[in-house]
């Protein structure tokens, strides 16, 4: 029988290794990814997955069952550690024009061009308060209510947040698309 | 919503073409490492928290024999009536400054303990902070606070400094026992003039 993760937790703290190595096997990938498509460097990523885990072993206690998946709990740990590392100016918050709004062709055009590292690039160009929840929601998979335990915030934060991100983030491959067809790509002006 | 169809479109390749992407095996290794190095350090503490436990209970039965036919010690308020709450004290804390009529008529030597550093009458208790002896307890609910000698190389043990020719003496400790009987803190005690 397959444990689950709050299963294995608990083993880990009684101190239990072969549950932590399970643990760690199960769940590093994801604390991993998140680190780097946050960060965009592998030796942070690294680090901030070895801190993660570390980090579980001093403060799992405070894991609450009820409140979220130990997933979501890692996520958040390791939100904090990406956090430290990156320039705190860049986490605050920036209004965004409303019309930013990407043109179809544009998009359609660089997604058959495949430019998948122009999209890590765009991606990793957001603002970190608009990066976390298109990674976590986007390229990781978690619902609005894992991401909003992650996040410490509430699940309607997590939802406004991905809109605004999602249209930083379709501006931002516009422009990629542009600079490869070589156009002006200025807004119209009605 | 066209464009909203291609935005998640690359996001999913860019997710795809992450997806095998791991920790190297070598943030395995030393994760794994610091996690035994924990256990070792947890079971040492484990085994200091048993056996101070252990001394403040051989050292309670001591001070009962020693007290017995004696009334146990109290805690007796300050004489200019300030509200004070007893504190949950299973032995009698030094430095006792009132002996009672009994107790002044038995020896010296099997009235008091011996203990390293006799309290002189004048002197200010100082203590340090509490430091855990576990790493995850039961809720405290409950418990009692000993105090017991310890050799000062147990001060080492938790991180304060000591001079390597007074490893061996002794020194006060208040140990903190839970109503589990699991001793969860310790704290040691000097007097100044």
């Amino acid at each position: 029988m397959i444990e689950t993760d709050a299963e294995l937790l608990k083993q880990v703290l009684a101190g239990a290794e072969d549950a932590f190595t399970a643990l760690y096997r199960r769940r590093q990938g994801g604390v991993y990814r998140f680190a780097l498509q946050m960060t965009g460097s592998t030796a942070i990523a690294e680090d901030v997955t070895q801190e993660a885990f570390l980090a579980l072993l001093l403060h799992g206690t405070r894991y609450d069952e009820a409140r979220g998946t130990v997933a979501s709990f890692l996520y958040g740990i390791a939100r904090n550690l990406v956090l430290r590392r990156l320039d705190r100016r860049a986490w605050a918050e920036i209004e965004i024009d409303d019309d930013c709004a990407a043109t179809d062709d544009l998009l359609e055009d660089l997604t058959r061009r495949e430019s998948i590292e122009q999209v890590r690039q765009a991606v990793l160009s957001l603002p970190p308060v608009f990066r976390e929840v298109i990674v976590l929601c986007d390229l990781q998979d978690s619902s609005y209510e894992e991401a909003a335990m992650s996040l410490d915030c509430p699940v309607g934060t997590v939802r406004s947040r991905l809109n605004r991100g999602r249209a930083m983030l379709a501006r931002k491959l516009r422009g990629v698309a542009c600079a490869g067809r070589s156009i002006e790509c200025s807004p119209k002006i009605s | 919503m066209q464009s909203e169809d291609f935005l998640a479109a690359a996001l999913r390749k860019l997710a795809e073409q992450d997806r095998e992407r791991e920790a190297p095996d070598a943030v395995e290794a030393r994760v794994v490492q610091a996690f035994r190095q924990r256990q070792v350090h947890r079971k040492w503490r484990n085994r200091i928290g048993w056996s101070l436990a252990a001394a403040a209970a051989l050292t309670a039965v001591f001070l009962a024999g020693v007290h017995q036919g004696t009334p146990p010690a109290r805690y007796v308020a300050p004489a200019h009536g300030v509200p004070t709450k007893p504190p949950q004290l299973a032995v009698a804390n030094p430095p006792v400054t009132e002996v009672p009529d009994a107790e002044a008529a038995a020896p010296v030597k099997a009235r008091r303990p011996p203990l390293a550093q006799p309290a002189q009458p004048q002197s200010r208790e100082v203590v340090t902070q509490f430091f855990p002896l576990v790493d995850v307890a039961p809720p405290f609910e409950r418990g009692e606070l000993l105090r017991v000698t310890v050799p000062a190389s147990t001060m080492r043990k938790v991180g304060l400094p000591v001079n390597e020719d007074r490893l061996s003496e002794p020194v006060y400790a208040d140990v903190l026992v839970g109503q589990e009987g699991l001793a969860r803190a310790i704290r040691f005690v000097s007097y100044e003039q």
